[in-house]
């Protein structure tokens, strides 16, 4: 470049690529250095985000135009049927919260608590899916809500049918979410049936989770509803997370083979829901781990203040409560599996309490199984 | 000016940035593991027909996109296609005038060194260093090289 005559000499030209290489690969090098440690990394990566939200709004773009361009040419019959499935599913609905609160009163005099218990959810934030990755690696969503509405890191992200995910990385209008199959992510679930306690890990396949510690005398049978079981300081007691699809015992092994078919439609879902809870509430999700370990404040959160000024939409907060809190409503009338772990919580809720790790299942005997 | 196509930078930019969206497009699981690394195909090709358009800056801030929108690890993908850049700089008088299938073999090597790259450094960060279906998208990619290098190549010269 410093040549005078360098651009009609291409040689001159052609020899700079070296120290410019240098440069770049040196500069890839300290980002991933910065990557590898909490806090620069995630800063660097908050703003290219933004950057790049543009590319993935185009991206996902043509999506929703032809979402939008069907919705314009839907018939009024085929809108009629669907107001009846709706108005159907509704009354459903309408019934079985109807049961759900009355369990909700005696499960608050079992707890010999006063009155009865607030709303677990306490704000929900519908989100579009703008990309997804299912790899074998990496399972991501990512949506089109961050952090200027409100989204937190390791917030529970749910759809109408069950548990999807925690949001992993956040950007000033998008986050990523990783979902519960990704294969470095790990829920604390129990079974909704006798309350036995585990880890549902992710493989890499989006159809599938796998409860890996369970000893081979575990009593879990196909078509067992698994829920998560509130503990980890993540997710809230109770939502469902899948069913059980495959329970095999094998003599050379110690564990049993377990496998979940998640309940969320994690490969087709358009819009999935974040949620925030009543930190007061029995089942909220306790975080001290993440309370202690970041405390950037625009990106991360963790412990929930209810919206006190923002009055929650109605309609989504009804929406979303069912499914949360759905599992909880057909058990017997004896407390909630996850009650002894968790009714300690406002006590416990200082951040030195000890992170409720996943309990190993062989130290941890399922206590809530022995009623029985 | 012979044989020397001019060099548009604003071609050069515009045509990557489609290609990085076309790269991160979402897709079905299947097509996923055999769709090209658009991206990496478009720069290679950039950088040996006009190796002043883009130069090294543009490799790097590609994969610098793909590090943001994949959730990679930042400046994994940057490092390794600034380096497949580098060579195709530097090697582009010895590339652009063989044909086409020489050419293609010239990019499966680009793209395997591109994928040996990100695989070293999963496995140095310890992130998991993936099954066999990572390396798919080298052949496929070489295999659309011909297509890709046709398309562009009537971009910048139509005839």
């Amino acid at each position: 470049m410093a040549y005078a005559g360098g651009l009609n000499n291409p040689t001159a030209r052609d020899s700079a690529p070296g120290p410019r290489f240098f440069i770049f690969a040196v500069l890839s090098i300290v980002l991933m250095y910065f990557d590898q440690r909490d806090g620069w990394g995630e800063r660097i990566r908050y703003v290219l985000q933004a950057a790049a939200y543009p590319i993935q709004v185009a991206v996902g773009s043509p999506r929703q135009l032809w979402n939008a361009t069907s919705e314009l040419f839907e018939t009024r019959g085929s809108l009629r049927e669907e107001n009846a499935r709706l108005l159907k599913r509704e009354q459903e609905l309408a019934l079985a919260t109807m049961r759900f609160d009355a369990l909700e009163e005696e499960n608050a005099r079992l707890r010999a608590l006063t009155g009865s218990l607030p709303p677990l959810v306490t704000k929900s934030q519908l989100a579009d899916v703008v990309s997804v990755d299912f790899g074998k690696q990496r399972q991501r969503l990512v949506i089109d809500k961050g952090d200027s509405a409100g989204l937190y890191r390791s917030q529970p992200v749910v759809d109408a049918n069950g548990l999807v995910g925690q949001i992993v990385r956040l950007g000033p209008w998008s986050a990523e979410v990783m979902l519960i199959t990704d294969p470095s992510h790990a829920v604390p679930v129990e079974i909704l049936r006798n309350g036995t306690r585990s880890i549902a890990v992710g493989n890499g396949n989006e159809s599938e989770l796998e409860l890996p510690l369970l000893p081979a005398t575990t009593d879990v049978k196909v078509g067992d509803v698994i829920v998560t079981s509130g503990l980890g300081g993540v997710f809230p007691a109770g939502l469902p997370v899948g069913t059980v699809t495959e329970s095999k015992r094998d003599p050379d092994e110690i564990l049993l083979q377990v496998r979940v078919k998640p309940r969320a439609a994690l490969t087709q879902d358009h819009q999935v829901i974040a949620l925030w809870f009543d930190p007061d509430h029995p089942a909220a999700p306790v975080n001290p781990a993440l309370a202690r370990d970041l405390p950037d404040a625009p990106l991360a959160q963790p412990v929930l203040k209810p919206p006190s000024g923002t009055t929650p939409a109605p309609a989504r907060t009804s929406a979303a409560k069912p499914a949360a809190a759905k599992p909880a409503t057909p058990t017997s009338p004896l407390p909630a599996p996850a009650a002894p772990a968790t009714t300690p919580a406002p006590a416990a809720r200082a951040p030195a309490a000890p992170a409720a790790e996943a309990p190993d299942p062989a130290t941890a005997p399922p206590a809530a199984a022995e009623p029985r | 000016m012979l044989g020397a196509p001019r060099e548009s930078p604003l071609l050069v930019w515009m045509t990557a940035l489609i290609a990085l969206m076309l790269t991160i497009l979402p897709l079905p699981r299947i097509l996923s593991t055999v769709w090209p690394n658009l991206l990496v195909l478009v720069v290679l090709y950039w950088s040996t027909m006009m190796p002043r358009a883009g130069g090294i800056l543009i490799g790097f801030l590609g994969g610098l996109c793909l590090d943001v929108l994949t959730g990679s690890q930042l400046g994994q993908h940057a490092l390794a296609l600034s380096l497949l850049c580098y060579l195709a700089i530097r090697f582009h008088l010895l590339v652009r005038a063989k044909p086409l299938f020489e050419q293609a073999l010239f990019a499966l090597l680009a793209l395997g060194l591109y994928e040996a790259v990100l695989w070293a450094i999963d496995g140095f960060s310890a992130q998991g260093t993936g099954t066999w279906t990572r390396w798919v998208h080298v052949v496929t990619g070489a295999a659309v090289w011909p297509l890709i290098a046709g398309l562009l190549g009537r971009l910048h010269s139509p005839r």
